[in-house]
């Protein structure tokens, strides 16, 4: 289990305890956390379920592999450092309280 | 602990017909349920499905991933491949399925759609079966895989064929086996075809595509195109028929599709929250695993029972009602995780072009049969035919 604080695009915030084993971004859908769409189900295909994470943490996940980085060029919103595909992110306990903000749009 | 009462078959016309009440009873009594009929594990309950979906390390897909698997598929598609090497075949081809890349497509589904509807309101009562679905997913299909015109109905019918199982002999019959053949003799000859004149299509950059220096091996080849085909023509005509079929059933829903045809958006994915025709797949477990009190073994496989993750009301409230404002996020009518369906976007669009053309000429139609001759599929779920009559 890990809380995770997902930021919506307007600012709301949504804490929710998501089960290890868990992507990010099921715990978004799940959860009706606003504004991320998850349209391809996971499989990293479409690019709608991009998340800025916090700096703090965006160095300490595992790195994006190359269908992710491939993905993320077709992202709506602008692409930063801390930008990730939420379905790529598994939760595990270390991520604890780590925040993702949601970006306005995703396409 | 297992009931002596209580089996799940899913050879049985029983759970063809409605394999809702025996998913209720999975759920709720028997969470890790032995099945003696499919000789499998089934897991039924949402969260329990979605974490063998994302840990693929220990369901693994590389030994099939249809609950009848067919001879010589499992290794050699994208369905039964585990990452690493699944996602760089993924890879390859995903791009040409993704929604920013499908706007040509659109005119075709909808003349696809037209030439079909020509045929449905030249009589009272159609099948929607034989006089739609199956016309415009093979047109579909044909398009979006670059297939040479003609043997449109014959493909169609093998693609039919190779999903359906024999429900005496609980297996796979000779006529499926030989129609998954036939399907890929076909494949193989649109293969050579490209290899000899490469086009910009999706065959010839899948027939000639390298991953890090290793080249598709001939039978990835063969096999993929072959699920395509096969997922493009029986799978989305499956989906298209169940969606009728909730359209012609609710009524009230219908009608205000038919008034605002932007609802269709959220009736499809109400319906594919509510009866997918994608109903089971399976995977292998790679190590020892328990679950809710029972030990599963390594080499065991495993049945995840989408329709019933669908209809889990520890994650969808009031799971049994059609609901098209639910908006039911997180559904798993299309699997989900690194296997998701690859036709997606393609599955979302067809349908709702076709069903905005279908709903402008036949704005009303009701069912004519009570009893649906459903398909005898462990892993599919759709009628064979479906009579709907206009007023």
């Amino acid at each position: 289990m890990a809380k995770i604080v997902y930021v919506e695009p307007f600012g709301t915030e949504k804490v929710v305890e998501v089960p290890e084993g868990w992507t990010v971004m099921q715990g978004a859908v799940a959860n009706g956390v606003a504004g991320i769409e998850a349209e391809c189900g996971g499989s990293c295909s479409c690019g709608t379920c991009h998340v800025y994470v916090e700096e703090a943490r965006i160095a300490t996940l595992p790195a994006p592999d190359a269908n992710e980085v491939a993905i993320l060029d077709f992202v709506a919103a602008e692409v930063k450092p801390e930008s990730r595909l939420a379905c790529q992110i598994k939760v595990t306990p270390e991520l604890d309280a780590m925040v993702v903000r949601v970006p306005t749009s995703q396409g | 602990m297992l009931s002596p009462a209580f089996r799940f078959d899913p050879y049985s016309p029983l759970v063809d017909a409605d394999p809702f009440p025996f998913y209720k009873t999975l759920r709720d009594d028997f969470p890790c349920f032995w099945s003696a009929d499919a000789k499998m594990w089934v897991l039924s309950r949402y969260d329990d499905i979605l974490r063998a979906l994302n840990d693929w390390q220990t369901y693994s897909s590389a030994k099939g991933n249809l609950m009848d698997e067919l001879p010589n598929r499992a290794g050699a598609t994208l369905g039964t491949t585990d990452p690493p090497r699944h996602d760089r075949l993924r890879g390859l081809i995903q791009h040409a399925f993704a929604k920013r890349n499908l706007d040509y497509i659109e005119n075709h589904i909808r003349e696809a759609a037209r030439d079909a509807i020509a045929g449905c309101v030249a009589k009272q009562t159609f099948n929607f079966v034989e006089d739609f679905s199956s016309k415009v997913t093979v047109k579909v299909l044909f398009r979006l895989l670059g297939l040479p015109p003609g043997d449109d109905n014959l493909v169609r019918d093998k693609a039919v064929l190779m999903v359906q199982s024999d429900p005496v002999t609980r297996q796979k019959g000779p006529e499926h086996v030989a129609a998954y053949e036939w399907v890929q003799d076909y494949a193989a000859k649109v293969i050579a075809m490209r290899r000899a004149n490469p086009g910009d299509d999706l065959i010839s950059h899948f027939s000639t595509a390298q991953i890090e220096g290793d080249k598709l091996t001939e039978r990835e080849i063969l096999l993929t195109t072959t699920t395509l085909i096969m997922a493009g023509i029986e799978s989305l005509g499956g989906f298209m028929t169940m969606f009728a079929l909730n359209m012609a059933d609710h009524a009230d829903e219908r009608r205000r599709c038919v008034a605002d045809p932007a609802l269709l958006t959220d009736a499809i994915e109400e319906s594919l929250r509510y009866n997918t025709s994608a109903q089971r797949f399976r995977r292998c477990l790679a190590k020892d695993t328990e679950l809710h009190g029972q030990t599963m073994r390594a080499g065991d496989f495993v049945c995840l029972a989408y329709g019933s993750a669908n209809r889990d009301e520890r994650r969808f409230a009031d799971p049994d009602t059609y609901d098209i404002a639910r908006k039911p996020k997180g559904h798993l009518g299309f699997g989900g995780g690194v296997h998701a369906c690859l036709g997606t976007a393609i599955a979302r669009l067809a349908t709702r072009l076709a069903f905005e053309e279908l709903h402008m000429a036949v704005p009303d139609y009701t069912r004519v049969e009570d009893t649906l001759p459903w398909m005898p599929s462990t892993t599919f779920r759709s009628p064979l035919r479906l009579l709907l009559a206009r007023p």
